[in-house]
Parts: C-alpha cells; structure tokens; sequence
C-alpha cells in the first residue's frame, strides 16, 4: 500500500513536471500575444516523430545529439509558422477567433500527416537511461529521475532567459504592454514569432521526453493539448507560476484518480476540479483579467 | 448587409436548394449528401449565431448535436414518444444543457469559455461509452444501432426513398434560418453588436450581457440539439465516433468557406465543404490533410469567406460608380 502510493505520487511528479514545461509553453504564447494555438498537441507529436526519425539515422545514438538536433529545427519550425500563418492575421480585429481555425486546420494537416508518413501503428522511443534505484519492492527508474531533472531545467532555464535575457525582458515587456514596449523601440512582431519558437520547442521536448514513456502516435497530440490547456486556464492563462502549481496538481490529481477510479475518470475529474475552480476564481488560480 | 440583402440570398440560396431534387431526384446518394447538407447548414448556423454575431467562443456545437441526437433516439425508444415531438423534447433538454454550460462561461473572457465548452465535447465521449450512459442507454461503446425513423401522420420516411425527407429538413432548415435572421435583425442581434464592441459600456448602457448570452446558449442549443434528433432518426444509428475530430473540423471549414458572421455564409459554406469533402473521398487518407491545408489556406486568402468575397467585390463596384 506504502510502496504504491510512493509509485502514484512519483508517477504523478513525473507527469507533472513534463506537463509544467508544456503548460509553461501554451501560457507564454498567450500571455505575450493573445493567440490560442490549436495545433499545440500537434507539435507535441511532431517533436516525437523528429526524435524517432532522427534515431534511424546511423550516426545518432544518444540524447544528446538528438535534443542539439532537435531544438533548432523545432525553433525554426514555430518562427516560420508564426511568420507565415499567424501574424498577417494580426491585423484584423477577429483575428484571435481566426488564429484558432487556421491553427485547427494546421493540426488536422499535422496529425493527418503523420498518420501517413508514419502509420497508425504507435511509435516508441529508446528509453534516455537504463536501470533503476531499487530498494526491497520499490523501484524507480533512471529514466523517470532524468525526465524529471530535464524538465525542471528546462523550466529553470526559461525562467533564466526571461529575466536576464535581452530578448526574454523584451518578451516581459511585450506580454506588459504590446504598445508601450513598441513605443520604446521593442521589435513587437519578432518577439512575438520568437515567443511562438519557444514555445514549439517547450512542448517539442515534452514530446520527446514522454515519447520514451507512451509511446506516440498521430492523434496523441489532442490529450496533451487538452492537458496543456487545463492547466493553463487552471492556473491563469498567462501566469508562468501559475501554470507551474497547476501542472503539478494537475499531474497528481491524474496519477491518482487514474490508481483509484481507473484512467476513464481522470479527464472528467480533471474538467470537474477546472470547472469548480472557475466558477470560484474566473481567472484561475493566479491569473490576472487581461 | 442589410436585413433585405440577406432575405434576398436566403429565398435564392432556397430556392435553388428545393429545385435539385428534380435533377438528382433519382440518386438516393446526392440526395443523402444534400440532405447532410441541410441539416449542416443549420447546426453551422447556429455556431455562426453564437460565435460570429454573439462573439462567445463556444466550441461545444457538436457536443449538443450529438445530446440531442442520443436523447431523441432515447426518448423515442424508451417513452414510446414519437420521434416528430421526441426531437423537440431533445432540443429543450439540450437547450437546458446548453444553459447550464453557459451559466460559468457568462463569468470567463475568450479562451477559457472555448475550454469550457469544449470540455464538455471532450467529456461526452466517456460518458456516453461509459456506466452513466449504459444506463441512460446509449448502447455504450456498440452505439445505437436501431432508431425509430421519423414519421408524420402515418407516413414513414425512409433512407430508401429519401426525397420526401429532403422536403422535411429542407423546411425545417429555411424556419431555423429565419428564426436566426430574426434574431440577428432583431434588438437581440444589436444587443450583441454592443456587447461586443464594448461589454462595460454597452452594460452601462442597459444592455444585459447576462440575459442575451444565456438566451443565444439556449437558442442555439436548442436548434442544434434538434437538428441532431433529425439527423437520428433519418440514419438510424449513433455511435460516439461523431465526436471525433473530423466533424468538428468539417463544421469550422463551412464556417471559414462562409465566412465568420456572414450570416448566409454558413450555409453556403455548408453546402460547398460537404460537396467538396464527398468529392475528394476517392483520395482516401490524403483527404483530412487535403482539409486541413484548405483551412489554413482559405484562413489566409479569403479571411472573410465568400459572403465577404462577394460583399468586397460589390463595394468595389458601387465605388467606381460613384466616380
């Protein structure tokens, strides 16, 4: 009984953790640009499928190579579909409404595309470490500690550039005051493309790293994005911290109900707890009208 | 537009809707297909209604639709009611639904309401295969395979012979977009025109944004769930697949084709993307992706659909007269 709560909770860590690196992504796009990205479990897969395609090349055999790899083509990824698709809908005044349908309609063209390059069947990646603590019955596995130590970095290391960054305090400004921080000469439009690169790359890597522990597949993408934005609204859209406590409770909420009712229960809890949540605090935990 | 323009395009767009059965009469499958196409142009309208004029991101259309689709087919089978009235009984109890997911969305701002609402898309699925809904009887993960098919009078519509029920949907569908273009013309529509220009201002004003977006949840809840009723019983089976991402997506393109709150829009597009998406069947697997890149290519090229299309091009015009 000890040694399973001990696993519910350390599972329910874990997820938590990969889920705060994702969240942290979906809330920054919108805190910064007020733009709703459909398409955010489509990344997730995409991140997915780069690692596993970049593991059938020969001369690639460890994380490494595939996370030095994997983090530029994501980052120009999310630049060049900021560039192209979301920004020249900037300038109409519905365009929040329409960034969500032609983010919709990229999602469908991702996932459908995977389903053809790649099959319906599921994908697994190679696990990051091998072997594991043990102690009597209980077992935690290198991989687990790993995934967990490289999303709380990635999380630290965000947190970094955005407050000691040039680019990360212009990204601060813009998320303040989008005109002000124009008037003082901050490149809106760069910051909001490379807002939009960031965060492909955030749920990129959760992608990668929960790949090693599901597996992925072409609709996969959906869960997370529901997930993502759960916590995002349950935190406060656009609250970084916010996002962060939430991912974590989100993630134990999950393990548990998922170890005590079964997994069937755990997305209808979740919309439960959010919905409450909302109905007490509208803007989420910590979130601010805006 | 104004109020006449849009009459105009409806009695045309009508007009030459209840014309074609004399050409494709005699093939039952573009009848089938037009008559999909009737029922959604409605349920389009209706998320047109609520999300173009009332600016409220709901993102639960399909999610009442299939409400009202079990519910109908439930209803039917277990209190014996005839389906002609069990599909109202459906539409008042997903018009009940719809206001009790509108009640938390009156208090959240853009986003959160699209997450509310398409929570409750995501939660229908479990529920529905799950033990609350094999006991309300939606035939869990099997579906509903037998449902009563609609009749009036006696008279028994069939998918065998589907013209006279094309005629059913067809009047259904032109008192739904009249009852919409009433209310879009109507102070309801300039209510939400305030609202969403300006939700403090207009509410100094007097405008009660609490009344007139309980009221289009409920409105357009209510068509939509009944529409859903006439979609069962006319295929005669359910199954929780239609709330699968395609659907949804099917709904967005007409709304994209026809332009967000471009009222006839809708049902132009509804019409043009079930055609279109019947057409490129024989591309098998590449069709969701043909989709889904027309959406993104449609979003950018043509912003404001054809209704908006044609509005430019007609201003244009007007404008080199006057010079």
């Amino acid at each position: 009984m000890v040694i399973e709560i001990t696993d519910v909770i350390i599972s329910g860590l874990i997820n938590g953790s990969v889920y705060a690196l994702m969240a942290v992504g979906l809330t920054l796009i919108y805190g910064v640009s007020k733009a709703f990205n459909f398409a955010y479990g489509s990344f997730y897969s995409l991140g997915g499928y780069i690692a596993f395609l970049l593991f059938g090349l020969s001369f690639i055999n460890n994380y490494f190579l595939v996370f030095v790899l994997a983090v530029p083509i994501l980052l120009v990824f999310g630049f060049f579909v900021e560039k192209t698709l979301v920004a020249p809908l900037r300038k109409r005044d519905d365009w929040e409404i329409k960034v969500m349908m032609i983010t919709l309609g990229l999602a469908l063209f991702l996932d459908n595309s995977f389903q053809v390059i790649f099959g319906s069947r599921m994908k697994s990646l190679p696990p990051f470490l091998e072997g594991g603590f043990e102690a009597g019955d209980f077992y935690l596995s290198h991989q687990d500690v790993g995934i967990f130590f490289l999303s709380i970095g990635g999380i630290l290391l965000f947190r970094w550039f955005l407050n000691n960054t040039r680019t990360g305090m212009s990204v601060r400004a813009v998320a303040q005051n989008p005109a002000g921080a124009q008037i003082v000469g901050i490149p809106k439009e760069f910051v909001f493309a490379a807002t939009f690169a960031i965060s492909t790359v955030m749920v990129g890597m959760g992608g990668i790293l929960l790949a090693q522990k599901y597996f992925i597949t072409p609709m996969g993408g959906w869960d997370i994005l529901v997930k993502a934005w759960v916590i995002t609204a349950f935190g406060g859209m656009g609250s970084i911290r916010g996002g962060l406590y939430a991912a974590f409770i989100v993630g134990m909420l999950e393990a548990f109900v998922g170890w005590y009712f079964g997994m069937t229960w755990t997305l209808i809890v979740l919309f439960a707890v959010l919905l409450t949540t909302l109905a007490v605090r509208p803007q989420g935990l910590l979130g601010k009208w805006g | 537009m104004d109020h006449k323009r849009i009459t105009f395009l409806l009695a045309l767009i009508w007009t030459i809707v209840a014309v074609l059965p004399l050409f494709f009469g005699g093939t039952n499958f573009i009848m089938h297909i037009l008559i999909m196409c009737l029922i959604w142009s409605v349920v389009a309208s209706c998320w047109d209604l609520i999300m173009g004029f009332a600016g409220i991101f709901s993102f639960g259309q399909v999610a009442f639709f299939v409400m009202g689709a079990y519910a109908s087919a439930i209803i039917s089978a277990q209190f014996s009611i005839p389906p002609i009235f069990a599909v109202f009984v459906a539409g008042g109890i997903t018009a009940a639904i719809g206001i009790l997911v509108g009640l938390p969305c009156l208090k959240l701002k853009g986003a959160y309401i699209a997450l509310v609402t398409f929570a409750v898309h995501m939660i229908l699925e479990p529920v529905l295969k799950g033990d609350i809904g094999r006991a309300m009887g939606t035939g869990g993960s099997r579906g509903l395979l037998t449902i009563e098919p609609m009749h009036i009078f006696g008279y028994t519509f069939t998918t065998a012979s589907p013209v006279p029920y094309f005629y059913l949907m067809l009047l259904v569908a032109v008192l739904c977009s009249v009852i919409i273009l009433v209310v879009i013309k109507s102070h309801w529509g300039t209510a939400f025109l305030a609202l969403k220009d300006s939700q403090e201002f207009a509410t100094c004003l007097g405008v009660s944004a609490f009344k007139y977006k309980l009221r289009v949840f409920a409105l357009t809840s209510f068509l939509t769930g009944m529409m859903g009723g006439f979609y069962a019983h006319y295929v005669g089976m359910l199954s929780t697949r239609m709330l699968g991402i395609d659907l949804f997506v099917t709904l967005m393109v007409i709304l994209v084709i026809g332009g967000v709150g471009k009222f006839p829009g809708a049902i132009i597009g509804a019409f043009i993307t079930i055609a279109v998406n019947e057409l490129l069947s024989p591309l098998g697997p590449y069709r969701p992706i043909t989709m889904g890149a027309m959406v993104v290519i449609l979003v950018l090229v043509l912003p404001d659909g054809i209704v908006g299309l044609f509005e430019r091009l007609f201003s244009k015009k007007q404008h080199g007269m006057t010079h």
